[in-house]
């Protein structure tokens, strides 16, 4: 390409906006002063001692990691064949049904939280964590299907028939010859839905109870009552982590199963 | 495939969406329009001549529209060079607007108090440039709020761009310079136009997040910054009034879909150029 | 009309890989010069080097006596029609063809009558208000030529402009540019991997293979009498003979046979070509000079000529034989090499 120095000094100021803030924190993270400063004045693990001495961020952890995980799975169980059955034949109504299964998005996630708290938690009486899963349900959703969608778009459906003809039954053929074939888009929508339901905060906000709070809930109590860099050093391991998944992606599925 | 199999498999979660969803949202949102049996708005009507509710309700529309127009103006010449570096920096570069964007929400909201606080960083580089006596009171201001707003999402709208821009061939670009306009020119009137479908899906997704986000003004505004989504919050677990809480969510469900549907309708008509 | 001059072009790609080698040519006012050969040539990074797109690491472009090496894309005036056509898709066929109109601030009646001008040149008067999408390829490719036309360009530069369009349109799309050029009387480089296309409408030809131009002359030249190997075979020159001269006109292939050749190659070994075409069957009574006993290999109808793969002694050689005489793999046949169709380089 030829090159357009303002655009590039421009693209450069833009990325220094997006990069910097979390570089800043990471700093800060090995920071000894107790009170968050810049430049820093001495180099320490102590933060990151603080956070494993945190019983809220372990079990918070804990929660989250769980959490994201069962509601995923859930949601590859009820999307994966709602999305090939939307694919797989002309249904009537196939649009108005795609944007039914996605319309958790349309719905904000404070008021997701806020309506199953009153109903579930408030009416129904049933347990916090209850509550809690089928949130998180409701957030993945959205990126099974149109993960998932988009995948078994790309598909080409004759190869399913052409596994018919040899004789593989319907349930057969989905497992051996679809399944297969869409396992990357399944993978990406894992990886998307798993990062968003840990993330989440509207949902889980309200749906917290004794001993029942995710990390990011628990996280921002924490900073409405302390301001240490403890906070700094949970975020050091959680973009830690993140960047791992990335580049976990980025080997395998390509970076651009993320941005779907 | 047989009509009872799609049936069967679309079941399930069609199911699931009623009685985890719909259900309770109906259970929630209903009551609002009821009193004493009878159907009424009245609620509604004291929301929007409640001074305090319409000065939210209005902060939050001009903070997702100003994040918006920003997102669009860092956003739109960003996502052009993105777009236009060899394969292997692009990747490198969307890694890098992704990364914030998988980032903790909280994290991203800490990191500007951080910066934007009383002894933040700003703060401190003014003070040692002698700049300012006192430090600046940046934090929970609409200010705060709206640069973590605006943090929050960018990557959102230069991801979305990016996919619709690198669609396009860089021919357009090379025909516009030989018929004799400049290359900003060139942008401003092929590249800018192509993209504007792209631009309204990005505008899309970046106000009706603005619009609903929850933790950065919770975290960066205070109890005086208050938007839509605080406000639930604030209504439902703090006062109890179960019903406000409840209006303020129809409000903002109805106000998102309506911006949603509006700009949808001007990207479609838009996009339907040349579709026989 | 303008005069093009190429002196001393060179260009790398990241400094390393040289895809121009030192190229010059010079193309005459008003005429319409083919760059021909295979991918990866250079033939379509000489064109964007002529467009301004690539500033080239040394060397100089004059247009007529100006050089323009360095100017500006968009200051150059040169209209450009692309492989991809790129009509911009959210502008109707009249909006494309204004864009560049707009840009010279012309007065809008005067705009109006040079649109509709050549909107009635290129046959697209109908098509005014329609988008690219709703066009047909041939239609495209013609509103891509009249948006680079109305400007007035003092150059035209084709890049491959007709590979995307089907066998038939094609054809009339070939005679069509040639009609506009000549008619416009505008100096025109038109980039090709299309021999055939090639030959057909350009005044000359330019045979590019590695960065560097092989042979540069008319396109009957380059058919009759390539001059190197590589543009022999590029033009279809398929059988290819080890020569060492012996005398005047006379040479002596590998096996020890001697041929006859009209031409001169001025070296004492050469390589012989011939095409298919010009290899004659002959009988044993009709054999004089220039003959080869064949073995056939392999036979293929090709609809008006049968087409026969010979092992022979001087090597496998290619014969289209339209004769109407039919003979079968196996058979033993006798060739001849006319003197004058055998080109030496």
């Amino acid at each position: 390409m030829r090159k357009n120095k303002f655009l590039t000094f421009y693209a450069c100021l833009v990325f220094g906006f997006l990069f910097l803030p979390l570089a800043i924190i990471a700093v800060t993270a090995f920071n000894t002063a107790p009170t968050i400063s810049f430049p820093i004045s001495g180099f320490t693990f102590k933060w990151f001692a603080n956070v494993f001495a945190t019983k809220s961020f372990l079990s918070g952890f804990q929660l989250s990691f769980m959490l994201a995980i069962v509601a995923t799975l859930i949601a590859l169980l009820v999307g994966v064949p709602a999305a090939y059955a939307l694919s797989r034949n002309s249904v009537r109504g196939k649009k108005l049904l795609k944007s039914f299964f996605l319309s958790p998005t349309i719905i904000p996630g404070i008021v997701v939280g806020y309506s199953l708290y009153q109903f579930i938690v408030l009416k129904l009486k049933l347990p916090v964590m209850q509550g809690l899963l089928i949130g998180h349900f409701l957030v993945v959703l959205p990126y099974v299907i149109r993960v998932v969608g988009s995948a078994l778009e790309q598909f080409d459906f004759s190869i399913e028939e052409m596994a018919w003809t040899l004789g593989c039954g319907k349930a057969q053929a989905f497992f051996k010859v679809v399944l297969p074939n869409i396992s990357s888009g399944i993978v990406a929508a894992f990886m998307l839905a798993f990062i968003n339901s840990f993330n989440n905060i509207p949902v889980s906000m309200f749906l917290s109870g004794p001993g029942v709070r995710t990390l990011p809930t628990a996280l921002m109590n924490y900073i409405e009552y302390f301001y240490d860099p403890t906070v700094s050093a949970v975020s050091v391991l959680l973009m830690a982590a993140t960047i791992a998944i990335m580049f976990v992606v980025e080997k395998t599925l390509g970076i651009g199963a993320l941005t779907k | 495939m047989k009509k009872q199999s799609t049936i069967l498999l679309i079941a399930p979660i069609t199911i699931l969406l009623v009685v985890v969803l719909i259900l309770p949202l109906l259970a929630v949102l209903l009551p609002t329009v009821f009193e004493g049996g009878a159907v009424t708005l009245s609620r509604y009507i004291a929301f929007f001549q409640d001074p305090y509710y319409i000065k939210i309700f209005v902060r939050t529309l001009r903070i997702a529209l100003v994040c918006t127009l920003v997102c669009m103006i860092l956003g739109i010449p960003t996502a052009y060079f993105i777009s236009r570096v060899s394969k292997k920096w692009r990747g490198i570069l969307m890694s890098v607007a992704l990364f914030p964007m998988l980032t903790n929400s909280v994290i991203r909201a800490f990191a500007w108090i951080n910066i934007l606080g009383k002894n933040g960083i700003v703060n401190q580089i003014l003070s040692a440039l002698h700049l300012v006596d006192q430090p600046l009171s940046m934090l929970y201001t609409e200010f705060s709020v709206l640069v973590g707003t605006i943090y929050l999402f960018l990557p959102l709208m230069i991801i979305t761009l990016v996919g619709v821009m690198e669609n396009i061939d860089n021919d357009m670009m090379e025909a516009a310079e030989s018929l004799g306009a400049s290359r900003l020119l060139s942008f401003v009137k092929v590249i800018l136009p192509m993209s504007i479908p792209g631009i309204i899906t990005g505008a899309v997704l970046v106000f009706t997040g603005a619009m609903t986000a929850y933790t950065t003004p919770q975290l960066l505004g205070g109890p005086k910054n208050m938007l839509l989504s605080t406000l639930i919050y604030q209504r439902a677990m703090t006062l109890n009034d179960w019903t406000g809480a409840s209006v303020v969510a129809l409000v903002m469900i109805v106000t998102t879909l309506i911006v949603m549907k509006g700009l949808n309708a001007i990207a479609g008509r838009l996009d339907k150029r040349g579709e026989n | 009309m303008s005069k093009v001059t190429l002196n001393d072009i060179n260009v790398s790609y990241d400094g390393k890989t040289q895809i121009l080698k030192g190229l010059n040519l010079e193309i005459g006012e008003g005429e319409l010069v083919s760059l021909l050969g295979p991918s990866g040539c250079g033939k379509t990074t000489t064109l964007r080097v002529i467009a301004g797109f690539i500033i080239p690491s040394s060397g100089q472009l004059f247009v007529d006596t100006e050089e323009m090496t360095k100017v500006p894309v968009h200051k150059r005036n040169f209209g450009l029609v692309f492989q991809s056509y790129a009509l911009f898709p959210h502008l109707s066929v009249y909006e494309n063809v204004a864009f560049g109109l707009k840009l010279r601030k012309m007065e809008k009646a005067e705009m109006d009558r040079k649109i509709k001008e050549i909107l009635e040149v290129c046959d697209l008067t109908e098509y005014a208000l329609r988008f690219p999408k709703q066009l047909s390829g041939g239609q495209r490719q013609r509103v891509a030529l009249a948006r680079a036309l109305v400007i007035e360009p003092r150059l035209l530069l084709l890049d491959e402009p007709l590979s995307n369009l089907d066998a038939k349109l094609r054809l009339n799309m070939r005679v069509e540019i040639k009609r506009l050029q000549k008619k416009l009387g505008i100096t025109t480089v038109f980039v090709t991997h299309d021999q055939e296309e090639c030959f057909s409408i350009s005044d000359k030809v330019a045979v590019m293979n590695g960065g560097v131009i092989e042979q540069f002359g008319t396109p009957e030249e380059i058919y009759s009498r390539p001059k190197t190997e590589f543009v022999a075979r590029f033009i279809g020159f398929e059988n290819f003979i080890q020569l060492r001269k012996t005398q005047e006109n006379t040479y002596r292939a590998n096996d020890g046979s001697l041929f006859t050749a009209k031409m001169d190659c001025g070296k004492s070994e050469c390589l012989g070509t011939i095409r298919p075409d010009d290899i004659q069957i002959v009988t044993n009574e009709e054999a004089a000079g220039n003959t080869v006993t064949a073995k056939i290999e392999v036979r293929t109808y090709l609809g008006k000529s049968y087409q026969y793969e010979l092992s022979t002694p001087i090597g496998r050689l290619v014969v289209n034989d339209g004769s109407g005489a039919l003979y079968k793999a196996g058979d033993t046949i006798k060739i001849q090499l006319p003197a004058a169709k055998i080109v030496l380089v």
